[in-house]
Parts: structure tokens; sequence; C-alpha cells
């Protein structure tokens, strides 16, 4: 490890160069589309069908109640969180579901039913569904859930393609290693920070302009919030991006090799799982196993997360950095 | 000319074109041929908010019609010609084909908003966000990262 080359005005400069050629490289702008279509087809998907009860109620009752609404966000909401948070196993939910009448908006008998299930939730379910806007934490978590997948879109050339054109020899006339191994990882970090900033920003105002069923302090603080988890979880991926990129010659492979590792410890966590218990251990070996943690409503619990991101991108950068600095370009 | 020096951006982006304008096309052979089925399709056994889609469509009208099939066919030919041009990074069929392309996509958007049903997806709604993306970025990039690119 060669650190004490690192020179912070040369960093600077490679990643804020690195975020604007990212999209004239294409990786960058393919992950643009991607991210911004999927961000905004996850709200799209759950915005939906709220946005047609309330046409359905305002047709029914003549006017608009948003706190039956939010009640009946709730309800469907609740065991889905559950399911996801791992509070409740799929056939928990499944009966649970089952047992649930189907009910008209205007339904107002099931309204203090449905408050007092409420009651009884546990505080992180609570937190994410009552005390902060609902539908918000719902796109929140399947995004936490989904991002992952897309990252390497974007993080997957960060030195494969330079190597393999032997392009990084004339910039090591003029910088060390590990001034573009962290420049371009700082980089590509910028610019996942500012998609997703744009993601939750429309989602947000949509939210707040469109269906006006919270109050917009509330939904601004939250978008704030889970923008801030979302892209604190995507530094470790970004990091796991570079040690593979750093380590392979084609960018093709690098690609190939991200989205096997991201997906594959996910997929061998549950498949293992069924197979052998411990298996499921798996899931810790990336962020896959603690990434909710952000949204948690327990300082220690969040904060912890935090630190665990950041202990994660440590780990893998070091390797990457290794990699980079010893290997021959 | 200077072909060898094409960004990978502008080729996503030329690919990205072709695989609109393809989708685009069928859609279109789609759309004709639901428009002309639509008033056979009986909606006695439908629920409400399908009922309502159908009903909308078969009240849209024949000039409606047109105008959005004639608003398609447009886009697509204008993508198909603009990844053409990002292609040879020509200056007109590129830059000025595609600049014309997201112009007339963005202003397609805001009609359709406009024109069509809620049923069919009108008025403000994410889906209408979702249809801007593309536009908007090629209308960016156009005049910022690749400006420089299509010059031929």
């Amino acid at each position: 490890m060669n650190l004490k080359k690192i020179n912070i005005a040369h960093v600077r400069l490679i990643s804020l160069y690195w975020s604007r050629y990212t999209v004239r490289s294409g990786s960058g702008l393919v992950y643009l589309m991607i991210a911004l279509v999927f961000g905004l087809s996850v709200a799209h998907i759950i915005i939906m069908p709220v946005e047609r009860l309330m046409a359905l109620q305002k047709k029914q009752m003549g006017q608009e109640n948003p706190q039956l609404i939010r009640k009946t966000i709730v309800d469907i909401g609740q065991p889905i969180i559950q399911f996801v948070l791992r509070i409740k196993s799929f056939e928990q939910v499944t009966k649970e579901a089952a047992s649930l009448q189907p009910r008209l908006p205007n339904d107002t008998s099931n309204t203090s039913q449905s408050g007092n299930n409420t009651s009884g939730f546990d505080p992180w379910t609570n937190f994410l569904i009552e005390k902060k806007p609902a539908l918000l934490s719902v796109i929140f978590l399947i995004l936490i859930f989904g991002m992952p997948f897309v990252i390497s879109f974007l993080a997957f050339n960060q030195i494969s393609g330079d190597v393999q054109n032997h392009g990084l020899r004339y910039l090591l006339l003029r910088t060390e290693r590990c001034n573009i191994f962290f420049g371009r990882f700082i980089g590509t970090a910028l610019f996942s920070t500012a998609v997703i900033a744009m993601i939750v920003a429309t989602i947000t105002f949509y939210l707040g302009m469109k269906t006006r069923l919270y109050p917009a302090p509330d939904l601004a603080i939250w978008a704030v919030q889970g923008f801030l988890a979302l892209a604190i979880l995507m530094v470790p991926y970004i990091a796991v991006c570079s040690l593979i990129s750093a380590s392979v010659n084609s960018p093709f492979l690098s690609l190939v090799l991200a989205k096997v590792v991201i997906a594959g410890v996910l997929l061998m966590a549950i498949l293992g799982g069924f197979a052998w218990k411990p298996a499921k251990y798996i899931l810790y070996a990336l962020p896959w196993g603690w990434q909710n943690n952000l949204l948690h409503p327990a300082t220690v619990h969040w904060l912890g997360a935090v630190f665990a991101s950041f202990a994660y991108t440590a780990f893998f950068l070091t390797l990457g950095y290794i990699r980079f600095e010893t290997r021959d370009l | 000319m200077n072909e060898e020096k094409r960004p990978g951006g502008l080729t996503a982006l030329a690919v990205i074109n072709f695989i609109f304008s393809g989708w685009g096309l069928i859609g279109l052979l789609g759309l004709a041929a639901f428009f002309a089925f639509v008033g056979k399709i009986p909606t006695d056994d439908m629920q409400e908010a399908q009922k309502a889609q159908m009903e909308a469509f078969q009240n849209m009208g024949l000039p409606v019609f047109i105008f959005i099939f004639a608003l398609s066919l447009v886009s697509s030919v204008l993508l198909l010609l603009a990844g053409i041009g990002y292609l040879k990074q020509k200056k007109f069929l590129g830059r000025t084909i595609g600049n014309i392309y997201a112009v007339v996509n963005i202003i397609s958007s805001v009609v359709s908003g406009i024109l069509f049903a809620p049923a069919l997806g009108g008025g403000f709604n994410i889906g209408n966000i979702i249809g801007l993306i593309y536009p908007v970025l090629t209308l960016i990039l156009l005049n910022t990262t690749f400006k420089e690119d299509l010059t031929n």
C-alpha cells in the first residue's frame, strides 16, 4: 500500500472529471436511464392504486378523506412491510391477508378495527407506516432492495476498460495509482448520489403535489432520511464493483462478475438456507443482511448500519486498492 | 470522419433510440388493431376500472386516435433517424433530428396528458413523468455532453 502518495487535489480533479465522463462513456447514461425508470416505476406501481382508491372514494362519497386512505394504506402495507423486514414469515403474512375482508374505502365500520390493529405493530413497522409517510416508506424499502442490482451498471467500468486499452499508462505519467483508484471511486459515488437525489426529489414532489396525503414537512424530512439511507447504501456496493473492476481486464467480464456477486450472495443465502440453515448468514458477505436497518427508528440500529456500510466499503476498497497497486497495467 | 472517436455514451444513446423506435413501431400496429376492435369488446363482465378504461377508449373518437397514431409514428421515425445520425456523428441527422424528436415528444406528452381521460393515463401522473425521462435526457445530452461530437 502506498497511501502516502495520495494527493487530495488529484483525487478531487479525477473524481469530478470521472463523474462527468461517466455519462460520456455510456455506463453512466445507461445507469441514469435504468435507475430513473426503475425508481419512478416503483413509485408508479405503489402510488397508482392509491390514486385509484382516492378517485373511487371521491366518486362514492363526493369528497376525499385522506385519513381513511392512510388507514387503508396502513392495513395493506403492514403485512408486506413485516415480511420485508423479516418480522413475519411468508406463511404468516398470507394467512393474515386471507383473513382480511375486502372493504370499500368508505366502509367506516372497519376503521376502528384497523386502528386497534395498528397499535399492535412492532416498533419498526409502526415507525415506517404510522409515524412516517407509509407510501414513501414502502417505496424506500423496495429501492433499498432493488438499487444494489442497478448500481453495477454504473460502477463496473471504473478501472477495467482503461486496463484493457492500456489508457491508464498515459494517466500514470501525471498521477499515482492511488489517486486514480480513489478518485474514480468517489466520482462514481458522487454520480450515484446525484441520481438518487433526482429520483427521491421527483417522487417526493409528486406525492406532495398530487396525492396530498401527508403534510409537506413530514414528507420532506422522511425524503431526506430515505435519500441518505440509499446514498450511503450504494457506497459499499460501488466498492465491491471497484474491487472487481480492478481485478479483471475486460469491462464486460467486470459487469457480469459484479452482477453475479451482488445477486449471487442474495440467491445463495436464500436457496442455501433451505438446505442448511446457517447458509443464510452468507447474506452478511454484502450489506444484504442489515441494509434495511438504515431505515430503523432506533439510533443504535441505523447508526450501526451506517458504520457497517463504511466498514464494508473500507474492506472492499482496501482489497481493490492492493490489487490495483500491485497489478500489471 | 472521426467515427473512431465516437464516445460510448453516444453509441448507447443510438442503441436506446433503435430499441425505443422498434417498440414504438410495434406499438403502433397494436394500437391500430386495438382501435379497430375496441367497439366490439363487451364490457359487461369487466371490473369498474377496466370498464372505465375501455369506455374511455371507445369514446376517444377517430380524430384523437389519428393524432396519437401520427405523433407516435413521427416519434418512432425521428428516433430511428436520430439513432443513425448519432452513429455517424452527423450534425443534422444526429443533433438536429434528435432535438426535434425530444421537443416533439415532450409536447406530445403534455398534449396527451391534456387530451386523454384519466382512465387512459391522462392528467398529471407519474407514468407521464417516466415517459418524459428519455426525451429530456436526449435534449440535455445533445446540447451539452455530446454537442461537440455531432459535427460531421
